[in-house]
């Protein structure tokens, strides 16, 4: 391994987040390498969806987070891509896919219309991700898969630097887990940004990472997928013992092993 | 000066409606205020529900008791200071929101509370202040001044102006805030400044329909028009057309049914509701 040859898009030094008295996060240091794709797994509560709001400065925090751009990819601050975990809106709210993707390309209101620029941009976007089809169906009533589609469509619109993906298919079934990771895969080796995935589930980790993150509250490990996904590092990272590897029930963890286990509906994460 | 301004536009209105109920020059006026206010409550209610305050805009509304009473109190113009103190809980709202781990609708009803409270205090402490109060309670169209029709017009010029330039991120902002921030918005900025603008927008509709019916004024044309709506340029012009019928056939009904006004309007906008969610029902799901 040699770190000196890799560019770093983004540096967290000493980062911590307290809220109520606890720290969420502490003393986290990590890099990001640019154009691989980086895994961050840890446990319910290990603070990896908070990481994510410390990057896009959602959350106060100590520490610092420095985005670096390679001199190729020209000066100012770097386009940040994000894909939350949920979208947390009225399903029943009067939007469509256009007005979606309207509502961040055009200057004037949806209420007027849709500009020309938009609506072709948004037509560009949505061919792109394979989701043409709904482009006017409104965005309350997609599916979780269909939903997670348009989101990274219109993440990928603007040609993000770094693309933060937080549990990218939860509430996906599983072969639409497949064809997202297929679609993910093959945009990235295009268009070579630095993904930030988030994700419990360390099978897809071992297959689609370069680096992983491992945090619960602060770095447990970090390195080359490979070299950082050994049983004591995921040990040290839950916090219980080998039993982990066993097969049959072993409560909540049971998911960290074999091929893509079932995920519990709507999962929480702080 | 403002009776000359207003002149024309009246014998205009005598034209285009030439019914019984708009020929006083009170019910001309009553029907001036209600064109303003109407839409632009209406068009604040459709981010307003979006962002799901619509007990924020209750709470907004419940302080202007408070504000009426603080007026009176201190001497001052009763309107001025309800203006004022809506904006400052709305603002104290925010900031007290993005700072505590409390759900918004606790936060909001502490202070809700609070505010009431408060306002209780000071008018159980001032004998023959009950009757001032009325005409704020359940709002006083009919004797809507000309001055205020004007503040109303300035209110929708600028409510217009707010919404033409941050409709699409307040939107955005309402669909997920980590979101809307990876897109460059600034959230906090059009938190704070959005929740000002409905705190206005709120204190000026209570002239028109009375604290206890504000909210429904800003709520029910924009949940009508989401019934019936797929996309965001439907649901935002329905809400705006629901309210200004709602308006006007409220005006013409209590006039003749002698009611009053501000209730007529909103049961006018509650039937608008209703038939919309029929509507919906027989469409079935989307």
């Amino acid at each position: 391994m040699t770190p000196t040859t890799f560019h770093h898009t983004l540096e967290i030094r000493d980062l911590t987040v307290r809220a109520g008295g606890t720290e969420i996060l502490s003393g986290v240091n990590a890099d990001l390498r640019c154009g691989e794709v980086t895994a961050l797994v840890g446990p319910n509560g290990a603070g990896k969806t908070t990481l994510l709001l410390a990057i896009l400065r959602l959350v106060p925090f100590t520490g610092e987070i420095r985005f670096c751009r390679a001199a190729e990819h020209g000066k100012g601050a770097p386009r940040i891509g994000y894909v939350p975990q949920r979208l947390d809106f009225d399903r029943n709210a009067p939007m469509t896919v256009l007005d979606f993707f309207a509502l961040s390309s055009q200057r004037y209101p949806v209420i007027f219309g849709h500009s020309a620029r938009s609506r072709r941009s948004a037509k560009e976007s949505l061919a792109h991700g394979g989701a043409s089809h709904l482009i006017s169906r409104p965005l309350g009533k997609l599916s979780g898969g269909e939903l997670q589609r348009v989101l990274l469509a219109l993440a990928l619109r603007d040609n993000p630097d770094i693309l933060l993906l937080d549990e990218p298919v939860s509430g996906v079934d599983l072969s639409g887990e497949e064809l997202f990771f297929d679609f993910l895969g093959q945009i990235h080796s295009e268009s070579r940004f630095s993904l930030l995935l988030v994700s419990h589930d360390l099978s897809v980790v071992s297959r689609h990472a370069d680096r992983v993150i491992c945090l619960n509250r602060r770095v447990v490990c970090q390195g080359a997928t490979t070299e950082t996904l050994t049983p004591e590092n995921i040990a040290a990272m839950y916090g219980s013992g080998a039993h982990l590897f066993s097969h049959g029930p072993a409560g909540g963890h049971g998911r960290l092993h074999g091929p893509s286990p079932p995920r519990r509906a709507g999962g929480k994460e702080d | 000066m403002v009776e000359s301004l207003l002149a024309p536009l009246f014998s205009a209105m005598g034209r285009v409606l030439p019914f019984g109920f708009a020929e006083p020059l009170f019910m001309k006026r009553a029907i001036l205020a209600m064109l303003l206010v109407a839409p632009a409550a209406a068009a604040v209610g459709v981010p307003l529900v979006h962002f799901r305050m619509a007990f924020f805009s209750d709470a907004i509304g419940h302080s202007a008791f408070t504000g009426v009473a603080i007026g009176v109190l201190l001497g001052v113009h009763p309107l001025l200071t309800m203006v004022a103190f809506g904006l400052f809980v709305a603002w104290a709202i925010t900031l007290v929101k993005g700072r505590t781990e409390l759900s918004p609708d606790t936060v909001i009803g502490v202070f809700f509370s609070t505010v009431i409270a408060l306002g209780i205090a000071i008018i159980s402490a001032q004998k023959g202040l009950t009757r001032n109060l009325q005409a704020y309670l359940y709002g006083d169209l009919l004797a809507v001044s000309e001055t205020e029709i004007l503040w109303m017009a300035v209110l929708f010029l600028s409510v217009g102006a707010y919404l033409f330039l941050t409709f699409n991120k307040i939107m955005l902002l309402g669909v997920h805030e980590g979101f809307a921030k990876s897109m460059g918005i600034p959230v906090r900025a059009l938190e704070i400044s959005f929740a000002l603008v409905v705190a206005l927008v709120v204190s000026t509709a209570i002239r028109a329909v009375g604290i206890l019916l504000v909210t429904a004024l800003l709520v029910v044309p924009a949940a009508a028009a989401r019934n019936v709506a797929r996309g965001a340029v439907s649901a935002f012009w329905a809400a705006v057309a629901i309210a200004v019928i709602s308006g006007l056939s409220g005006i013409a009904a209590s006039y003749y049914l002698d009611t009053a006004t501000g209730a007529t309007v909103v049961l006018f906008a509650a039937a608008f509701f209703a038939a919309t969610a029929l509507l919906r029902g027989i469409r079935g799901k989307h």
